[in-house]
């Protein structure tokens, strides 16, 4: 069990929450143009850092609002939280 | 008109603890950003829309929690007459919001049923089956929560001290009920 920090709700414990995967992909502006392979690498590909890794995650059962978060995968700890659109705290 | 009937219809009382299903009673989910949405609903309802989190505003007819930074949860304070499914509050918010455009109103009254808990030991009762905190949310009048209990999605509100009003979804109010009874036995 470990505590999120909501930037809506608060600090809440971490059932109530969603985890949405990895944070700032941008979707290709010509997704017609892309060859399968990178159409492949958009959809599916992701990092998967051991480490300091930023996510997306969902406050699923309060306000279902989507936030940013720093967290390091290897030991959960969370380095920051930031609302969508915010640029990350900590590169 | 919609006939209305009662998800649960029972009231159990406990040592320090009451449960009731209190219906029906007008509730709706009111959405919406700008200025001129929350001025708006306040001036319809005659009270201001909480703009804090995690708290609740109330007024002479009804009473408004705030869900989150764009959603707020309205519901009366006083029980509707059974036959009646129309609300003037409903109406006039549809005039005044969705029709201009400035928010989206939505009848959720069918959807939530509301159970009011009443005594000393109804946060000894949460705490069998939430992760939530109650420490400070008991102390504070007024104060609103969205969290889970027994893995199941309810809003609870502080009406007054030891007394709350949770808010279940109807397909599940059931089982929370069921729930409730049962670890009631053992506070």
């Amino acid at each position: 069990m470990f505590i999120i920090n909501c930037p809506y709700c608060g600090e809440r414990e971490q059932s109530e929450f969603k985890a949405g995967g990895e944070a700032h992909i941008v979707r290709p502006k010509q997704p017609t143009e892309l060859s399968d392979d990178e159409w492949a690498e958009y959809l599916f590909m992701r990092k998967n850092i051991k480490g300091i890794q930023l996510e997306r995650w969902v406050h699923i059962h309060g306000c279902r609002k989507w936030f940013n978060m720093v967290r390091d995968t290897s030991n959960d700890q969370i380095h920051a939280v930031y609302k969508m659109g915010e640029k990350p705290p900590i590169k | 008109m919609l006939k209305y009937t009662t998800s649960i219809n029972d009231t159990k009382i406990f040592d320090n603890l009451k449960i009731f299903e209190t219906s029906p009673i007008m509730k709706l989910i009111v959405r919406g950003k700008s200025r001129e949405f929350i001025s708006s609903v306040g001036k319809s309802l005659n009270i201001l829309l909480p703009n804090e989190p995690n708290t609740s505003s109330s007024g002479a007819n009804v009473t408004a929690l705030w869900l989150s930074p764009d959603e707020w949860i309205i519901y009366a304070n006083e029980i509707n007459s059974d036959d009646s499914n129309s609300y003037i509050i409903e109406s006039e918010l549809i005039n005044k919001i969705s029709n201009t455009g400035l928010g989206a109103i939505t009848d959720v009254t069918d959807q939530f049923v509301m159970l009011n808990l009443t005594g000393e030991k109804i946060y000894d009762l949460f705490m069998k089956g939430s992760p939530f905190n109650f420490n400070e949310f008991k102390k504070k009048k007024g104060a609103v929560t969205q969290t889970i209990i027994n893995k199941i999605d309810v809003i609870i509100h502080n009406k007054n001290d030891a007394e709350v009003n949770l808010f279940v979804r109807r397909s599940f109010s059931n089982h929370l009920w069921s729930w409730l009874n049962d670890s009631a036995r053992f506070i």
